[in-house]
């Protein structure tokens, strides 16, 4: 019986702290914007041969960032919209990737190549855009419903934006007396 | 005549003496086991000062980047020292703060608090691990400190850099471990001692290797390691609530030897005017709700103490809920709001029984051992008495039984405890013991059930039909029919109920056979504040088993 009221009182207590921290608890970290630049700085440690590091230059309505993840070797995050709730859309920076059945679009970034690989376009269009770049490939993968998508596409686009290292290191070097690695 | 010193050196204050032995504790004067948090803990509060400190200068740019040109030059300094040898021995040591190691050791940790029954230290030990995780997670985002860059990294990370996540999960692993499964003394000071250099082990470690900058591990360490020893020691501290591995020991049961005893002596000399010569633990297996003692004085006397601190009082608060919520209000079980409240009615119910003419222990008042925390209630000691149902009663005792029940009713009183260790036989006079449940002016058949209580503990050590028969001389056969018509499972103290199970024979059929017959009394009490706990507690069962899950997830358990 004992063991039963210390389960409950335990449930009690720590079931609103659950609920009031879970929005700031460290799984639920955004990515980093454009300007902020000693994350992108961590980023970039994370995958020290790219030559871009992805952040967000503007988020259209609806977006929202989750799930940054940086550690050594990848960062990742999600892109939410409330047009495709429990569909995110997961952007991964590695040092290379494999672009599988791919075919070019327009680059997004100097010396680079962009692919857009559809995996299904019916009844939801998903897929993976590849953003590749010396030492560095940014991956978006996406799974939108059929109809939506083409406006959702346009927002992807437009919101993740890559910075170049030596415009980071840069930055850093003149803001925060740091060089990056 | 002793006089006290004034705190700050101010004059010494001559106490002011009253009649035998006892004297007023003057202003200034402390009491007999004042409330102190040991000198480690300053320390500790110190530590978690200058993080605090630390980690505000963080937040701004121009001392960040003197504290990052500080951490660099040490970096550097470590880095130019790596040898191969080194660097492969701390590479090892860096998996102390991997995430296996630190699950490791809180799954233990909490295995073992559920099998010793340590919950309140398990409850601490979840709450401490829960909000180092979020304030190092929160705090490292908050920051978006970069790792070293001036020099190279050695092993594997992820996140943030300041603070370390690993040294502060793993020193609060480590810390919580030590506070609530290592019992204090030379042993907990080893213990203490290496868990601490294994932390700071780790700290340098990842600090040599390059992920981590110094102040970083500084960071950690106040999180991680100051942080949850002050809150074991507010919390859960090992004075009010002990640990004890012995197969019977009681968690329940101070220790009274050391500083403790000693204030014990000293209290009943300047409060009682007992002069001590000894007190020891007595009968602790027949009691949960106190520490109770025998006390042996300078007169050659022997008195009987019970030692009631703050565990008791949260025992007797957790013990009134779970009343509450299983039986209903059976009577008014309002708990207790502070330990002097506790004793004082105890004292009280002990002087109004014994004026009424009840055979209780005569009360010699109570002494305050450290205020509102810890006191001690004496009373005399009924040597060479043996508990009721230790040999057959006569009707000697059984006349004797009845008439406290008796007694009972004319002071408009329920002891509402009445089972067989409560009653000792001395010269074959029955005394009553342990008041400390009694109620004055009760519901009324609380006041029948005693009757049938006091009737069947009787009727264990003869014979039913003896019993009734006695009964009927001091009692009309409708107040018995009444007794045994609320008398049930829950209104029995769980020793008889036990006894009465062990008995080949249906005695408590054998009493409602004798008796008038009477419909069953009702004794549950559906009340809003019932209905509203059960609900409350139903809804936190389906709440738990979200909530573990959440919390293993955020805690980095599962």
């Amino acid at each position: 019986m004992k063991r039963f009221a210390v389960l409950i009182c335990s449930a009690v207590l720590v079931a609103p702290l659950l609920a009031s921290c879970a929005g700031a608890a460290p799984g639920s970290a955004t990515a980093p914007r454009c300007s902020s630049i000693e994350r992108l700085g961590l980023i970039a440690q994370s995958v020290p041969s790219s030559s871009y590091v992805p952040c967000i230059t503007r988020l259209s309505t609806g977006w929202h960032t989750d799930e940054l993840v940086i550690r050594s070797g990848a960062t990742t995050f999600d892109l939410v919209s409330d047009r495709a709730q429990n569909h995110p859309v997961r952007v991964a920076l590695r040092s290379d990737c494999e672009v599988v059945g791919g075919v070019p679009v327009p680059p997004r970034t100097l010396g680079g190549r962009s692919y857009l690989a559809l995996h299904t376009i019916s009844p939801r269009v998903t897929g993976t855009l590849y953003d590749v770049f010396p030492g560095g490939c940014v991956t978006y993968r996406f799974d939108f419903e059929r109809g939506p998508h083409i406006a959702l596409m346009a927002d992807l686009a437009s919101s993740v934006g890559l910075l170049s290292r030596v415009e980071l290191d840069r930055s850093l070097r003149e803001q925060l007396g740091v060089e990056l690695p | 005549m002793s006089t006290v010193t004034g705190p700050d050196g101010a004059a010494p204050i001559t106490p002011v003496v009253l009649g035998g032995g006892r004297r007023r504790r003057p202003s200034g004067e402390p009491p007999p086991l004042p409330h102190r948090v040991p000198a480690s803990g300053y320390w500790y509060l110190g530590g978690l000062a200058a993080a605090v400190a630390l980690e505000t200068t963080m937040f701004f740019s121009t001392p960040r980047d003197w504290l990052t040109r500080l951490d660099d030059a040490v970096l550097d300094a470590l880095a130019s020292a790596r040898t191969a040898p080194v660097t492969a021995a701390l590479r090892q040591v860096d998996q102390l703060g991997s995430s296996t190691a630190i699950r490791a050791i809180s799954l233990s940790t909490i295995a073992v608090l559920l099998l010793t029954r340590g919950f309140r230290q398990l409850l601490t030990y979840l709450a401490v691990l829960l909000v180092v995780v979020l304030t190092t997670g929160n705090l490292a985002f908050a920051l978006g400190r970069m790792r070293p860059t001036t020099v190279s990294i050695l092993v594997p990370w992820q996140g943030f850099s300041h603070p370390s996540a690993p040294v502060a999960l793993f020193a609060a692993a480590l810390s919580g471990a030590i506070c609530t499964l290592v019992p204090s003394g030379r042993w907990r000071h080893r213990v203490v001692l290496a868990g601490g250099a294994l932390v700071v082990v780790l700290g340098l470690a990842r600090s040599y290797l390059g992920v981590d900058h110094p102040t970083d591990v500084l960071a950690a360490l106040a999180i991680g390691w100051a942080f949850p020893a002050l809150a074991y020691r507010l919390v859960v501290p090992e004075d009010v609530f002990p640990l004890r591995y012995h197969p019977h020991a009681n968690r329940a049961h101070l220790d009274l030897s050391g500083a403790r005893g000693r204030a014990a002596h000293r209290a009943l000399v300047q409060q009682l005017g007992i002069t001590a010569t000894s007190i020891e633990p007595f009968g602790l297996q027949a009691s949960a709700g106190s520490t109770p003692l025998r006390i042996r004085t300078a007169d050659q006397i022997v008195l009987f103490g019970k030692f009631y601190a703050l565990n008791h009082l949260r025992s007797d608060r957790s013990y009134k809920l779970t009343r509450m919520v299983l039986y209903g209000r059976l009577e008014d079980e309002k708990p207790f709001a502070t330990v002097r409240r506790l004793v004082e009615y105890e004292d009280h119910l002990l002087r109004l029984l014994r004026d009424n003419g009840l055979p209780v222990p005569s009360p010699h008042g109570f002494v305050e051992i450290t205020p509102e925390r810890e006191y001690l209630i004496v009373m005399d000691f009924i040597d060479g008495a043996r508990e009721l149902g230790a040999a057959p009663a006569g009707e000697q005792e059984i006349d004797d039984g009845l008439r406290i029940v008796r007694s009972l009713w004319r002071a408009g009183v329920a002891h509402r405890d009445l089972k067989p260790s409560n009653l000792l036989v001395k010269d074959h006079q029955v005394y009553l013991i342990d008041v400390a449940f009694a109620t004055v002016r009760p519901t009324p058949w609380r006041q029948a059930v005693d009757l049938a209580n006091m009737m069947l503990t009787l009727a264990l050590v003869s014979d039913p039909a003896l019993v009734y028969e006695r009964a009927v001389r001091q009692f009309a056969p409708e107040d018995i029919a009444e007794g045994f018509a609320a008398t049930r499972g829950i209104t029995m103290p769980t020793q008889l109920r036990t006894r009465l199970r062990q008995d080949p024979r249906d005695l408590l059929g054998e009493f409602r056979r004798l008796a008038p017959s009477r419909a069953p009394v009702p004794i549950q009490v559906w009340t809003m504040r019932r209905i509203g706990l059960l609900a409350a507690v139903l809804a936190a069962g389906a709440l738990a088993a979200v909530g573990v899950l959440a919390y293993g997830q955020i805690a980095g358990l599962l």
